[in-house]
């Protein structure tokens, strides 16, 4: 019986993907030149799953902009799903919106991954696509269900991007304001991509003063403004006077204004919740990537593979610095920036020491891909533990 | 305010059999209705959104399968929370005592390992899980039999605690709990051992028929053994219950105890189903307090539970893959759940009460008097 409903079902689409290429056929036959008309309308029903809801003016509001931009370039609808938790429990809607007939998935947690990949198992023709992913996670390596890399279902990709290169640059930013050298961080757990960001920061920070701390706190949320606050507040009451965040509200930097101390934001540009704080903030860009996905799922394709966007092809970007920021760090920034951007320079090139002042890159050495997405230690300047 | 009437709420001595049925349907059918008028005055169709929140909470066959698994752990919480308020003993910390009992489910579950068989293992798992939820109510038990400390405020606070410590679990590094390899703190899966096979490919567990019995054979303790009259003596006149030689201070630790003991149960089947993982994810799903509701719908009576807490699973279900299905926005889902609880938990007063119009004359007259 079931497999009878796999033979429908792929009968079924199949018979939709002919529809489908009789029609751009007929359409390429009509108008004359197809490039220059923009995609009018896309036949493909792509949806995206939120953990929180689009006006959170962080994580969540980033992705929503993202999908507004895919919608207008591309011409078509896209499905939000809000409030899911990122538990065991949301395979129950990942299950729903393959049922419906949902051609590309976009899950914006880290916690959707195994319960998606679940799903894409069952259902081989729904394109998933897991943000700040990684595959190996889902091997039984790496604490997952597959036994190995090539288990992990074809229809799943990841995307993310090296928001480590805007975090170096908001550093300088951030290094050049602070007045007594100390500075602090909120920051949300203990993985590689948090970690990642602390450590870029912290070495943007000492680019431009060798000698500055950066104090680490760790809320254990993403998204609480009130436990966010709590440990901004504990951050300046311990001296510092320039904070940083891995957090998705503006929480921090409200502490910060309180107290007149500086403040740099994250995920999008949020000068207005802290005018007088605000330095600058790394942000992220999710348009192009929608657009391209969907494109690509509706030409009959599945991006499988580990996308890792960057400031250079735009996913990743720094808002513009404030007038707080003085003209030599902006600068040293826009300098840096264009560094980045060419391939010149990266935030982790040697010699770079942890914690303890033992060499982990060695000198004239790059931090490959593998290394940035599972670092597990903090490098020197950082105060604070790893592993929270 | 000068009203031409004004309504009396007379308490009624008993209550019609009739009442009994009409109420709870009539309040359901003015809660559909007025939650029919804010779809209609917010743009979207009250029958298409009704008609998808019904077949998406319990006529499609996922449907169906998501209401019952999602149910399985609302009516323990449900009888947990029924089993002590039919005694006049609010524990409201059912929430916690769920935690509790995850917590010491996974814990059993890892521990065990694969030292034991599955058929072993489960009910181990369920009862170290029973076991951890009792011991949580232990104290808010012991202090209002002995002390006649509020039950509510202990056990609400202990929940918070309960909270922290699941959090605690998962975020501390080198937890017992915790999964080593994985970059994100989240739970070690227990061995395959220690969990069951979802009937089927559906997201429902044979749990269900466990807790289903066992809602039944509580109803039986209730209404036919010894114990349940001990009970029943002690809600209804506890100086009757003293009269006759009942201990109302063993009574209440032992009821408080096994209420505890169920909303642990409840944890711990989302070990053996599901979650298979102490998750920090469970903290704000709200199981047990959406037990105090099954309770008060079912009006504590055990078997009725098994409705209640299947409707209440199925609200739960089609409202929330409404916002898939239609277009209409989550908190339309949300909203309409409650409203459906808030007029089904208020249709309780007429059942209770008999409204009467006083006539405006009346008040004059009394006014006039005065």
């Amino acid at each position: 019986m079931k497999k009878f409903w796999k033979l429908a079902a792929t009968a079924a689409a199949a018979s939709l993907l002919v529809t489908a290429c009789g029609g751009g056929d007929s359409s390429s036959d009509t108008t004359a030149p197809a490039d220059t008309t923009p995609a009018a309308s896309l036949d493909v029903k792509a949806a995206v799953v939120y953990l929180g809801v689009p006006d959170d003016k962080g994580w969540t509001y980033q992705h929503e902009q993202g999908i507004l931009a895919a919608e207008k370039e591309l011409g078509i609808e896209i499905k939000r799903v809000e409030n899911v938790l990122d538990n065991a429990d949301s395979e129950k809607v990942f299950e729903q919106l393959a049922g419906e007939g949902y051609q590309v998935i976009f899950a914006t947690s880290f916690g959707y991954g195994a319960p998606m990949a679940k799903v894409a198992v069952k259902n081989p023709t729904t394109c998933m696509q897991w943000a700040t992913g990684a595959k190996f996670l889902l091997t039984k390596d790496g604490g997952g269900e597959f036994a190995t890399f090539d288990d992990v279902p074809k229809n799943l990709g990841t995307y993310f991007g090296a928001a480590e290169e805007a975090r170096y640059l908001s550093g300088i930013a951030a290094g050049k304001a602070t007045k007594n050298g100390k500075l602090g961080y909120v920051a949300a757990f203990p993985i590689p991509e948090v970690i990642r960001g602390i450590n870029a920061f912290t070495l943007g920070v000492r680019s431009v003063n060798p000698t500055a701390t950066v104090k680490v706190s760790w809320t254990s949320t993403w998204f609480d403004p009130t436990k966010e606050k709590q440990a901004a507040e504990a951050l300046l009451d311990s001296g510092v006077d320039v904070l940083a965040q891995h957090q998705d509200t503006t929480a921090p930097g409200v502490a910060a204004e309180a107290v007149g101390a500086k403040w740099v934001g994250y995920n999008s540009d949020v000068r207005e919740a802290a005018p007088k704080a605000f330095l600058t903030a790394p942000t992220w860009n999710w348009g192009p990537y929608y657009a391209k996905t969907i494109k690509a799922v509706a030409e009959g394709t599945c991006p499988a593979d580990e996308y890792y966007g960057s400031m250079a092809d735009g996913m990743v970007t720094l808002a513009d610095p404030s007038d707080l920021v003085d003209a030599d760090a902006k600068t040293m920034i826009s300098e840096k920036a264009a560094a980045i951007i060419d391939g010149s320079f990266a935030p982790f090139t040697g010699p770079i020491n942890d914690q303890d002042g033992k060499e982990v890159i060695a000198a004239g050495e790059k931090a490959d891909l593998g290394a940035l997405l599972s670092m597990s230690y903090f490098v020197e300047g950082v105060e604070g533990s790893p592993k929270g | 305010m000068n009203l031409p009437f004004r309504l009396a709420f007379e308490q009624r001595t008993e209550t019609p059999r009739r009442l009994a049925v009409m109420v709870p349907l009539l309040s359901v059918l003015a809660a559909i209705v007025a939650g029919g008028i804010f779809l209609f005055a917010t743009g979207y169709s009250p029958f298409e959104t009704y008609s998808n929140m019904l077949s998406d909470g319990f006529f499609s066959s996922t449907g169906i399968t998501d209401t019952l698994g999602l149910s399985t752990v609302l009516i323990c919480t449900g009888i947990a929370a029924a089993f002590a308020f039919q005694m006049n003993l609010y524990n409201i910390g059912g929430e916690g005592q769920l935690y509790l009992g995850m917590i010491g489910g996974a814990w059993a579950g890892l521990f065990f390992g694969d030292r034991l068989p599955g058929f072993v293992m489960i009910p181990v798992v369920l009862l170290v899980g029973a076991a951890c939820g009792a011991l949580w109510i232990a104290l808010p038990a012991f202090v209002r039999a002995r002390l006649g400390t509020s039950e509510i405020v202990t056990t609400l606070l202990l929940t918070y605690i309960g909270a922290s410590l699941v959090n605690h679990f998962i975020y501390r590094a080198g937890s017992y709990f915790r999964a080593p390899n994985t970059l994100f703190p989240q739970g070690r899966q227990v061995p395959d051992s220690a969990m069951l096979s979802p009937l089927g490919d559906t997201t429902m567990y044979p749990t269900f028929f466990m807790v289903t019995v066992l809602a039944v054979f509580l109803w039986w303790v209730v209404r036919r053994t010894e114990f349940g009259y001990r009970i029943q003596v002690i809600s209804d006149s506890p100086r009757a219950a003293r009269y006759a030689g009942i201990s109302a201070q063993r009574t209440t630790v032992q009821v408080m105890m096994i209420s505890g003991a169920l909303s642990g149960l409840g944890g711990a089947t989302l070990i053996v189903g599901t979650f298979g993982r102490l998750d920090p994810g469970i903290v704000v799903l709200g199981y047990g307090y959406a037990g105090i509701v099954i309770a008060a719908l079912a009006r504590n009576n055990m078997a009725a539970i098994i409705v209640s807490g299947i409707l209440f699973a199925g609200l739960r279900t089609g409202g929330d893959k409404l916002q898939i299905s239609t277009d209409t926005p989550i908190h339309i889902g949300v909203m309409l759940q409650g409203a459906i609880l808030l007029f089904a938990l208020g249709g309780e007063a007429f059942r209770r009460y008999r409204v009467r119009v006083v006539r405006a004359q009346t008040a004059t007259a009394q006014g006039a008097a005065q």
